[in-house]
């Protein structure tokens, strides 16, 4: 039984289409990130949910009530669903604790018991609630948002881009916290996002959005393994495509015999690995000989960034494919721990563990 | 640093030194500071210059103000001339020392009435103090017949002034000479209570065409003035004269002087010279200044009363004390 | 023309023995706190005046009736237009920026543009159109119509800055928009509000030749009585010693009101662009509040000054006469703002470069000095020449000096705002290379705020056009700029012959007040 229902939401500004036909179900209790490339009309989506505007076509229904209906809409403010915005959108004039009640009725009973509960939720120390919000670091401030809008207890929490203000460290954390705090609380999430990392580690549902349309919806790892093309799987992480024939449940590929996700049999097929699938193993040019199922490269850029080093590989030996011209020398990029960096020039022999994803 | 900051410090002297003499003044000429009206010293001013070539800057003002502010510049008064339109300021740059003896031919052109017995200054034009009523809302027998009378109760809101011009305050100070101190004081109170301030005579007399008051104290030549253009600001006011030698009926003489402080005392000389002359005069009997006219055997526009006719009190203009004046008026409150 | 004594006995003396220390600085700072003393001077003598009077004479002339009227006068007049500017200007701020309203951009200029008409004009006017028109209700609609612009022009511009986000929050906890705009907007236009408030309630205070045509007396008007009937005799200084107080009790107003909040955007990345709410079956009547407002202080002078150059034909056109006003005053215009630019810069470049105690105390000397009416600016500036300074009386000079004192503030604010945007790191670099430090600063900070000294000069040059009250008291002599002559004309009930100056003066203004608006719209980043 899905919680938030949207059947072919349609928003046009002037002649530019935001969204052309969104469905989404999302699940009571459920988190859900909506991720795709700024432009894309997942801030759009999230304001038609939110009630800030209203659609120009198409439904959303909340827990069975109909809160968008084409043009009629139910205004923001009666919807009763929590807001944390990119930048957490505090009220300047006014104390944290201001901030943070500022959706209570006034004479609500222990109204500053809830409030300093709420801090504590959010993790955010009693002490801050007197003072003013430039006072605070990002991420405070964000934990600040996310408290006000808890206040209210909402139905649903969307959260729009809450974490990309954050520095790397306190991003990853932040995000872990939140997820954790609303799955206690029992809340219904929507996470709009253009940072694909963070789309797959929070939600359970995740939809790739591309052109005011859903490309793809699903489980994170379906997406990521799974994707359903060239576009989802770039979207989400790096990704190898190769051409290749597959029977049998391999592929010959220039990277040789791969283990496919397909039984069927076809001649020319893109399929997809993602980089950490090929594993490297430095060698020398002795090793190569007498090995000819063995795959080689040479590694012709080595470029060391602490913990990862990013690695082009020019295959030396690849078995001849349907179309080799289409990967000839173009090296295979890959990022590897920053470990074992070999250095330019050197020989690695390529392995490929899993399976290969075969497009549709 | 040093060279840059003496090079700073000598073009500020250069550049103060510039803009600091007053450069709209040009040199040979003489400055005039003027209480008169402007259009009536502005032909004055054309008239002398054409016939003589001296050139003349006018600097426009009130009579109080420039009184006051000639003894206060003093000896260094960049004016050469002073001209008024009533006596007390005259009163006020002589009781201060400040002018010289007006030539012997000037003071001969003017009548004896007209001059103080110092010599010091001459009049130059004459005005009188009329009642201008709205016609439309007083009859002839509800017409004050003398100014104090507009300190009676009735007379509460239906009158107008302008207290803080020059002119009234020149009434005021004859009103002080006729009658004391005292009853000046009172009636100054009761005017307070009784009238409504305006500023600027012609003001006033709009006030009254528009019927906003019944009547207000003013000069005469307002009246005239105004109907030699369109008339549309008096077409509905009357002018009473109070004469029976009433303070109301006070004939207020126009002043001008020399002052001792003048570069240029010979050219100062000539400019009063030619304004009491009879070129000067007959300005006023053919311009649209509508004053008297004061030079011996000049007359005034026939349109005017005679000022013969005026039946004005005596007041002796060398004393009319205008500090006295302001500083009752403005314990009256009027100031 | 402080003797070198006071200057070291002074406190902003002693703040610069300890500021010498830093070499680069000094001199510029030398300049500034010169500037500031100097600003001072007029209020000195007030003072100065109220210890020679003396205590008895002092309190004999302050505690009267008649300034009690006066304060009465005043104070009603104040607190009756501001409350009623600020709705006005909140309500056509919120329906030109934050509405549908059609033309939004056409209303939003026409309501500036009434800047652009002197507020005697307005008078002038109204007069006209309402011959007996007088007294405090008049006096508080001309003012409302007169100086609406000067609160609308902020609060249009915070409204434009403010973040939509803050709104959609507010509304996602639960408000309602009226609650929204309660809560969340109100408060942050709080202070544009505080500023615009300020400048309007000194504006009040200061003006003349409005509340002589509706016979409004104020303590502006009263103190020109006196000068009039006695130069500068101690009642026109007691009185302006009163005004004075009056101003910093509303500058006193504005400091505890604005209080030390904080109303930025906080947090980063580029605001989301405003949505226009829709007005629906409303926008006919919303339409009429911008409509009237128009009419009533652009239609009312425009039709006016119309009349009356119909009604004077060609005869009110005496170009000798209009050309010379028209030069003069655009020479004093132009040497005015070029010294009030050149004196606000120490003081624009401190307050960037090196901000601190110093720098925000000599800033207050200044602003305190351009709240100042010109009338008493005027009235200490003839004091001292005649006193003192005699060669300098009556000279353009002095002039020149009280348009700069008078005005330094609205050229420190353009100034201050474009070095803001010239980095420090240019003026270093030019160091470096082996310019000098004035040096540096002439060919790297100067010219690079060259743009905004211009628009401030243009503000200054606007205040020194339509300026009348101290341009009367210390003009040289043979002096006639538009606004003397207007006024003399009008003076005599001669309206039409003032038309021609009136049409002139906005004329010129309007490119000035065209100018601000653009200003205004950049700052608030559209």
């Amino acid at each position: 039984m899905s919680f938030l229902e949207l059947t072919d939401v349609h928003k046009h500004y002037g002649p530019v289409a935001a969204l052309a036909g969104v469905d989404l179900s999302v699940a009571s209790g459920s988190r859900t990130a909506i991720v795709g490339p700024s432009g894309c009309g997942k801030t759009t989506l999230l304001r038609l949910i939110a009630g800030f505007e209203a659609p120009d076509r198409g439904r959303i229904v909340l827990d069975g009530e109909v809160l968008a209906n084409g043009g009629a809409a139910v205004p923001a403010y009666r919807r009763g669903i929590g807001v944390v915005a990119q930048d957490g959108a505090l009220f300047p004039h006014l104390s944290i604790a201001a901030n943070i009640g500022f959706g209570m009725r006034h004479h609500q009973d222990k109204r500053s018991e809830r409030i300093v509960e709420l801090a504590y939720i959010v993790g955010l120390d009693k002490a801050i609630l007197k003072r003013r919000p430039h006072e605070l670091s990002g991420g405070q401030q964000q934990r600040v948002a996310l408290a006000r809008a808890m206040a209210m207890k909402p139905r649903l929490m969307l959260l729009d881009e809450p974490f990309s203000a954050l520095d790397t460290g306190l991003r990853a954390s932040m995000r872990k916290a939140v997820a954790e705090l609303l799955e206690t609380a029992g809340i219904t999430t929507i996470l709009v996002t253009h940072d694909q990392a963070e789309a797959l580690s929070f939600a359970s549902q995740v939809a790739v959005m591309r052109d005011g349309k859903f490309s793809q919806v699903g489980t994170p790892r379906e997406l990521y393994l799974k994707p359903k093309d060239r576009m989802v799987a770039e979207f989400l992480g790096d990704a190898i495509i190769l051409p290749a024939k597959i029977a049998d449940g391999f592929a010959s590929s220039p990277l040789g015999r791969i283990a496919v996700d397909s039984t069927e049999r076809r001649d020319l097929v893109r399929i997809m690995l993602r980089p950490e699938q090929v594993l490297l193993k430095r060698t020398s040019r002795e090793g190569m000989s007498g090995t000819p199922d063995m795959l080689f490269g040479e590694v012709m850029d080595a470029e060391f960034a602490g913990s990862m080093c990013t690695i082009a590989v020019r295959l030396m030996n690849s078995p001849d494919p349907p179309d080799a011209a289409a990967i000839g020398n173009t090296p295979l990029v890959l990022r590897k721990p920053g470990m074992d960096t070999p250095v330019v020039g050197e020989i690695v022999r390529l392995t490929v563990s899993g399976k290969a994803h075969v497009f549709a | 640093m040093k060279q840059a900051l003496s090079a700073l410090a000598g073009a500020i002297a250069l550049a103060i030194s510039l803009i600091a003499s007053p450069v709209m003044a040009q040199d040979g000429s003489i400055v005039v500071y003027n209480a008169q009206h402007e259009s009536l010293t502005n032909a004055w001013v054309e008239g002398f210059t054409k016939e003589t070539g001296i050139k003349v800057t006018v600097r426009h003002g009130g009579d109080s103000d420039f009184s006051n502010q000639i003894v206060a510049e003093g000896a260094a008064s960049p004016a050469d001339v002073f001209l008024t339109e009533n006596s007390p300021a005259m009163v006020l740059v002589e009781s201060s020392g400040l002018f010289a003896p007006v030539d012997a031919d000037t003071l001969a052109q003017i009548p004896k009435e007209y001059q103080p017995a110092s010599g010091k200054w001459v009049g130059i034009a004459a005005r009188s103090t009329v009642f201008a009523y709205n016609k439309t809302k007083l009859s002839a027998e509800q017409l004050p017949k003398s100014l104090l009378e507009l300190a009676d109760p009735s007379w509460k809101g239906r009158w107008a002034a302008s207290p803080s011009g020059a002119d009234f305050q020149a009434i005021v100070s004859a009103l002080l000479q006729l009658r004391g101190e005292a009853a000046t004081a009172d009636w100054l109170k009761a005017m307070k209570e009784n009238f409504t301030a305006y500023k600027g005579n012609s003001t006033v007399m709009k006030a009254v065409n528009a019927g906003e008051v019944d009547g207000g104290v003013i000069y005469h030549y307002y009246y005239y003035g105004d109907q030699a253009k369109t008339g549309e600001n008096s077409r509905n006011v009357g002018l009473h004269y109070f004469k029976n030698k009433d303070p109301g009926a006070f004939v207020s003489v126009s002043g001008g002087g020399v002052l001792a402080s003048s570069k240029h005392p010979k050219e100062a000389q000539a400019f009063l010279k030619w304004v009491t002359g009879k070129r000067g005069q007959d300005v006023l009997k053919t311009g649209n200044s509508f004053e008297y006219a004061v030079g011996k055997g000049a007359e005034s526009n026939p349109a005017l009363v005679p000022l013969a006719d005026l039946q004005a009190p005596k007041v002796d203009a060398t004393t009319l004390n205008s500090r006295k004046v302001t500083d009752l008026m403005t314990a009256a409150g009027l100031l | 023309m402080l003797p070198a004594a006071e200057l070291a006995r002074s406190p902003t003396g002693m703040a610069a023995g300890h500021w010498t220390r830093r070499q680069p600085i000094s001199w510029i700072s030398l300049a500034a706190i010169l500037v500031s003393l100097f600003s001072l001077l007029p209020l000195a003598f007030i003072i100065w005046i109220a210890v020679q009077t003396g205590g008895e004479t002092v309190s004999s002339l302050v505690f009267r009736p008649r300034v009690g009227e006066l304060l009465v006068n005043t104070l009603l007049l104040v607190v009756l237009a501001v409350p009623i500017c600020i709705v006005l200007s909140v309500a056509l701020a919120w329906l030109t920026e934050r509405s549908d309203l059609p033309g939004a951009r056409l209303w939003a200029w026409l309501s500036v543009a009434p800047l652009a008409v002197p507020a005697f004009v307005h008078s002038y006017a109204w007069i006209t159109l309402v011959p007996g028109l007088h007294g405090l209700w008049a006096g508080v609609l001309v003012s409302v119509v007169a100086y609406l612009p000067f609160l609308y022009l902020p609060v249009a511009a915070a409204l434009r800055r403010l973040d939509p986000a803050l709104e959609d929050a507010a509304a996602a906890v639960g408000l309602g928009p009226w609650r929204v705009f309660r809560r969340v907007v109100l408060p942050q236009l709080r202070l544009a509000i505080c500023g615009g408030s300020l400048l309007v309630g000194l504006h009040l205070l200061a003006e003349y030749g409005l509340y002589v045509f509706i016979r409004f007396d104020t303590f502006t008007t009263a103190i020109v009585d006196q000068f009039q009937s006695t130069f500068n005799g101690p009642a026109a200084n007691m009185l302006a010693a009163v005004l004075v107080t009056c101003c910093f009790v509303l500058l006193g107003i504005e400091v505890l009101v604005r209080g030390e909040e904080r109303y930025a955007r906080v947090g980063s990345g580029a605001a989301r662009q405003q949505q226009r709410t829709r007005l629906g079956r409303a926008t006919i009547p919303c339409l009429a509040l911008p409509v009237l407002t128009a009419l009533l202080a652009l239609g009312v002078p425009f039709v006016t000054i119309g009349r009356w150059l119909v009604a004077g034909g060609a005869d009110v056109w005496r170009l000798d006469e209009i050309g010379l006003a028209l030069g003069q005053t655009l020479f004093l215009a132009l040497a005015g703002a070029l010294l009030a630019t050149i004196a606000a810069m120490p003081m624009a470049w401190i307050s960037i470069r090196a901000p601190g105690p110093l720098q925000r105390l000599l800033e207050g000397c200044n602003y305190i000095v351009g709240s100042l009416p010109g009338v008493v600016v005027a009235l200490a500036l003839v004091t001292i020449t005649v006193r003192i300074a005699l060669p300098l009386y009556q000279t353009l000079f002095t002039i020149l000096v009280a348009y700069a004192l008078m005005f330094l503030p609205r050229a420190l604010i353009s100034l201050r705002a474009s070095i803001a945007q010239a980095p420090v790191e240019l003026e270093r670099a030019a160091a470096s290379l082996g310019r000098s430090p004035l040096k540096a600063l002439w060919s790297t900070t100067i010219r690079l705020s060259a743009p905004g000294a211009a628009a401030g000069m243009a503000l200054v040059a606007l205040g020194i056009m339509n300026e009348l009250t101290a341009t009367q008291m210390l003009a040289p002599n043979g002096t006639r700029t538009l606004a003397m002559a207007f006024w003399a004309h009008s003076g005599e009930i001669d309206y039409a012959s003032a038309a021609p100056y009136a049409l002139i003066m906005v004329a010129m203004s309007l490119p000035l007040t065209w100018l601000l608006y653009v200003q205004s719209k950049r700052m608030a980043g559209r």
